[in-house]
């Protein structure tokens, strides 16, 4: 898209251009706002500690986020989310020290569940590509799997992490935030990275922006999907090992919610659903709006049961504000 | 195995591959276990997939246009927990009401869908979670457990008329309802030609965004309405009460050969999937398979359907 804006610039009426501008912005007006807003109600939310309990809360859905952002750069859906989680978080519980078995393999075992989300994600990725089923469907159905497959390991209990290291990463600080949080942003740069600073990157914005002139451009569309949700996949599994290592256990319950939460901060963000804008920045900036609103509504005390309801309105405002209506005639 | 999937894919034997299964799963089940053949077990088996039928076919109708909706669990458990809340006060009109609240959520996600232009699953997972919000708040987050004389009212749901359950005679009547808007009524003809084609039906002057409201209106009543045969036979509402029916109602659909792709289909062949899907899980209960872990079963089924089934020449992009 980089490459087309210089031969566009000319022919396209300014007040548009100002448009796009004001709307890439909007979602850091409304963050913005919406702090403001929340330190005047309850003057504790600019305290410190609310402000780590804030990137707390926001590490997971970050990371989960920024693996949904690639897919939905594309112009595809990631539905897995929860199961891959699920599954990794289960599996983590089962291979580091825990209360139900005798492994002991610390941090191989967050390796290894590393490399099943990724190969769960190449499932995915392989099935949406080589059997050409659109990827909601696809990866409808690897949802439920993942969430099958840590129900028929467990079968309903819960394994309790007692593995120092896995359990560190939301119990030890480092700078007074804890290390999640620091994983986390690790994976913000890794991200910003391979979207800006790779050939895989670009491409994935030119196969959202137009995917029939990025196969005419000879672009690897198969490989390039293929790779993002195997990519995905990852960050899901490092999401699973944070979520496990917060509630310090593993169950088949531990994913619920997390789609929802997820799909919403990308959208809210500013990534289009149609694909070819937005990115893993975007995505940052809507988990914090997100967060901070939970926070707020927290402080408030509105209950938590409201903020499922909160998050669905904010889909529907979100993608309805940032449709180009002109691009569309069939939206199905 | 692409080739093989685009053998089986071939119209002729793809048109009768769901019939075949059902009767195929059948008979390995009734060899394995002779109890299931049984007129009794049969009537059990009928009567558990009254429910799935019910959302099924509601989805039914919006699939046949290309869309989805991921809202009917949902609406389902609010549903559930409208009834309980308001039998006590209004008697039997508690169920009409919660129909009704179910027609509005499924009017306001294709308000949302054709008037935003959303994406319909992004605009129903949306509503979803607006309506399950809903059904925490109002339920206070537990479920609520119907007392004797609001059961009374429940007879029409758990009672039996000549030995055969209610919960079967309000299936075969969802049936005919639904069978006839899908095969004899304008609305049923319009859809079908939307899911076929849509710029070409929106050319010929087909209103298409009120077919599309309305298929969406039909799913989140056929939600609600199973919402309250659920509540009938739990003797209870909960705002969780449905939440995993999403996945067999949409395996129902596609597995009984509804093309996601929209435009071929049929409420027949919805029934198949529904009875498909309840002998598989039956068959997984006998052998001893984890009731969660048969979600593994489903995803795979629904992925497998939908490869079989799908009109790959309707797009060629997919996404």
């Amino acid at each position: 898209m980089s490459a087309a804006s210089p031969l566009d610039a000319p022919d396209a009426p300014p007040k548009r251009t100002r448009r796009l501008r004001l709307a890439a912005w909007a979602p850091v007006i409304v963050l913005m706002v919406l702090c403001a807003i929340i330190a005047v109600v309850n003057p504790n939310f600019l305290t410190f500690g609310n402000f780590v309990r804030i990137t707390q809360t926001a590490a997971i859905p970050l990371v989960l986020g920024i693996g949904a952002t690639f897919i939905i750069l594309m112009g595809s859906i990631d539905l897995s989310v929860e199961g891959i989680l699920t599954c990794s978080a289960v599996v983590l519980s089962m291979l580091v020290l825990n209360g139900a078995n005798s492994n002991d393999l610390g941090i191989l075992g967050a390796l290894i569940v590393l490399a099943i989300g990724g190969l769960i994600g190449l499932v995915n990725g392989l099935i949406h590509v080589r059997l050409r089923i659109p990827s909601f469907m696809t990866t409808l159905g690897t949802w439920f799997i993942g969430v099958g497959v840590a129900n028929a390991l467990l079968g309903g209990m819960a394994i309790r992490i007692t593995d120092p290291v896995i359990r560190g990463l939301a119990v030890e600080r480092f700078l007074g935030f804890p290390w999640g949080v620091w994983i986390a942003a690790l994976a913000l740069i890794v991200a910003v990275v391979i979207q800006n600073h790779t050939r895989f990157g670009r491409y994935l914005f030119a196969i959202g922006g137009g995917e029939d002139l990025a196969v005419l451009s000879g672009i690897p569309v198969a490989r390039v999907r293929i790779t993002a949700f195997a990519l995905a996949g990852v960050f899901y599994a490092l999401g699973g090992i944070l979520v496990a290592a917060q509630l310090g256990l593993g169950n088949a319950q531990i994913g619920t919610g997390r789609l929802f939460t997820t799909v919403t901060a990308v959208v809210v963000g500013g990534t289009s659903l149609m694909g070819g804008e937005g990115g893993v920045l975007r995505t940052l900036v809507g988990v914090l709006i997100v967060v901070v609103l939970s926070n707020g509504m927290v402080l408030m005390g509105v209950p938590s049961s409201v903020q499922i309801g909160v998050q669905g309105l904010m889909i529907i405002a979100a993608v309805a504000s940032s449709i180009d209506r002109s691009k569309l005639r069939v939206v199905k | 195995m692409a080739s093989f999937l685009r053998h089986i894919a071939s119209d002729r034997v793809r048109q009768w591959l769901p019939l075949a299964t059902l009767i195929l799963l059948i008979v390995i089940v009734g060899t394995l276990e002779p109890v299931f053949l049984q007129p009794a077990t049969l009537l059990d088996l009928a009567g558990d997939t009254a429910v799935l039928f019910i959302l099924a076919s509601g989805v039914t109708f919006v699939i046949m246009l290309g869309g989805i909706d991921l809202s009917l669990q949902s609406m389902a458990s609010l549903s559930s927990v409208i009834v309980a809340l308001t039998l006590p006060r209004l008697g039997y009109a508690a169920f009409p009401a919660a129909i009704a609240a179910g027609a509005l959520a499924g009017l306001l996600a294709g308000l949302a869908h054709t008037r935003l232009r959303i994406p319909s699953f992004i605009a129903t997972l949306a509503m979803g979670g607006v309506l399950a919000s809903t059904a925490l708040v109002s339920s206070g987050e537990r479920s609520i457990t119907l007392g004797a004389d609001d059961r009374g009212y429940l007879g029409w749901i758990t009672g039996t008329l000549a030995g055969i359950p209610n919960v079967v005679i309000i299936g075969l009547v969802v049936l005919v309802v639904a069978h006839i808007l899908q095969a004899h009524t304008r609305f049923g003809r319009y859809s079908a030609a939307i899911g076929a084609g849509e710029p070409a039906t929106y050319a010929s002057g087909v209103k298409v965004n009120r077919q599309k409201v309305i298929a969406f209106v039909l799913s989140g009543g056929f939600a609600a309405l199973a919402g309250i045969i659920l509540t009938g036979r739990l003797a209870s509402g909960s705002p969780t009460l449905a939440a995993e029916m999403l996945l067999p109602a949409i395996a129902a659909v596609v597995v009984g050969g509804t093309a996601i792709t929209g435009g071929v289909g049929s409420i027949w062949r919805t029934l198949v999937g529904a009875l498909i899907i309840s002998v598989v899980r039956i068959g997984m209960t006998f052998l001893g398979v984890n009731i969660f872990a048969q979600n593994i079963v489903f995803g795979a089924v629904l992925v497998l359907a939908v490869a079989i089934t799908i009109d790959r020449s309707k797009i060629p992009i997919v996404k």
